[in-house]
């Protein structure tokens, strides 16, 4: 069996980092997910003169000074991406490709992802539109599948389910040669929604209409419903109490990711909320 | 552990069944299923008496899941007086799953 931590942290931007070195003052054991240039955002932002104690910075030089401060109490970020969290009870599950993580405690720092769901998206999850061909493939043996891909990887699950589906239709969201099987045919075109009765039957683009019954929506990130399925969102936003608490327990969210403002220092704050948070909820469980 | 019905005894096990019956849509090659399945087996435990659990494997049995229209795996469907009453696709929590079950018991 693996190793349980007190904490996982996924995120490695302004909350996810603040969360990480408040855990290590309470002495938790810790783990945070994240990568090394800590947030795009972050190397991004050309002036910064709202965050406290640092007037007239440029993002490279905070995040430089967020490096330090890290290396400095000895955190290590684990340059992995999480695609799936499961709240199993009394422990959460953490699946990060072929491998898995366990802790106590969560908390959810991942920012904001801002490209929208195509209409119908959401309506139609889990009745024809789904977010992992690989998994839900073998469903649609000898039906017509549509996969809208935002990534290179798209392109070998579009393969993959090429060889059970009866025909598969790609859509790129991005320019590029793609690696696909000759029986996919690709449609350069962009999606302007999803429609069907209870199931899903068409997708409408913007010069054409394509038949199908299933379509695959695949991005970078996944959004924090997908991230831990039963979490409980608001508005587009993880719905927390003041506590930084979600509708999972043992499960806290910070940053971006719980709402708006979105900005550094509410960022930071949040996750240190969030992590004295779980600090007490593990202290409570023992 | 929880019974594996097929497309045979569905009607049976899960339509004609006087209780509430949770039914368990996976496949093996499903990673979630895998995580879902001991989050079942312990509701299936504390609802011991209240309500019935049984799996029925997607790829064993394509009368079932298509008469029910599952298209996602996991699927779990809660059944009262033959007719579905609640429908769970994806992993949920133990929480959420018992909330939505004891709906019905
Ligand atoms: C150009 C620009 C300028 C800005 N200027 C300012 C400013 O001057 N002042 C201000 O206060 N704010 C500013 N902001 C806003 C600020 O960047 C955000 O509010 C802040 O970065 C949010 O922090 P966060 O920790 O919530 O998320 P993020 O900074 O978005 O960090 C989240 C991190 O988690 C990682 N992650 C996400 N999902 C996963 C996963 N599944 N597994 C592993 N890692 C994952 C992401 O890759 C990312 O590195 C600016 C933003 C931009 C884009």
């Amino acid at each position: 069996m693996s190793k349980r931590y007190d904490i996982a942290i996924i995120g490695s931007g302004p909350a996810g980092l603040s969360a990480a070195i408040n855990a290590k003052i309470r002495n938790k054991d810790a783990i945070i997910f994240g990568n090394k240039e800590l947030s795009y955002k972050l190397s991004k932002a050309p002036k910064i003169n709202n965050y406290l104690g640092f007037f007239d910075i440029t993002g490279s030089q905070l995040k430089k000074a967020f490096k330090n401060h890290i290396e400095a109490m000895d955190i290590n970020i684990t340059e992995e991406k999480v695609n799936a969290v499961y709240a199993m009870g009394d422990y959460f599950a953490i699946m990060v490709n072929e491998k898995s993580y366990e802790s106590k405690a969560i908390v959810i720092a991942t920012g904001m992802e801002h490209s929208k769901p195509i209409r119908g998206e959401e309506e139609f999850l889990g009745r024809g539109v789904g977010y992992c061909a690989t998994c839900d493939a073998p469903l649609y043996k000898g039906k017509v599948v549509t996969v809208i891909g935002y990534n290179k990887e798209a392109e070998e699950d579009a393969n993959f389910v090429s060889e059970l589906a009866s025909k598969v239709y790609y859509i790129p969201m991005y320019r590029d040669k793609y690696g696909l099987n000759k029986s996919i045919e690709v449609v350069e075109d962009k999606p302007m929604e999803i429609l069907g009765e209870n199931l899903v039957n068409k997708l409408v683009l913007k010069n054409k209409e394509i038949n199908t019954d299933g379509v695959f929506v695949l991005k970078d990130s996944v959004s924090p419903e997908q991230l831990v399925p039963g979490l409980e969102m608001e508005e587009g936003h993880i719905k927390v109490d003041k506590n930084m608490k979600t509708s999972i327990e043992g499960c806290f969210a910070a940053g971006d990711c719980t709402g708006k403002p979105y900005q550094y220092i509410k960022s930071a704050g949040e996750g240190q909320v969030a992590a004295l948070n779980a600090v007490s909820y593990l202290n409570s469980k023992k | 552990m929880i019974k594996e019905i097929n497309d045979k005894d569905f009607k049976q096990e899960v339509v004609n069944s006087e209780s509430t019956t949770v039914v368990d849509f996976w496949a093996s090659w499903c990673g979630p299923c895998k995580m879902l399945s001991p989050v079942i087996d312990e509701l299936a435990q504390e609802l011991n008496g209240e309500a019935k659990f049984v799996k029925v494997n997607v790829d064993e049995n394509p009368v079932a899941s298509s008469e029910y229209r599952v298209a996602s795996i996991p699927t779990v469907m809660v059944f009262k007086g033959g007719k579905v009453v609640e429908t769970l696709v994806g992993f949920r929590p133990k929480q959420a799953i018992k909330t939505a079950i004891e709906r019905h018991i």
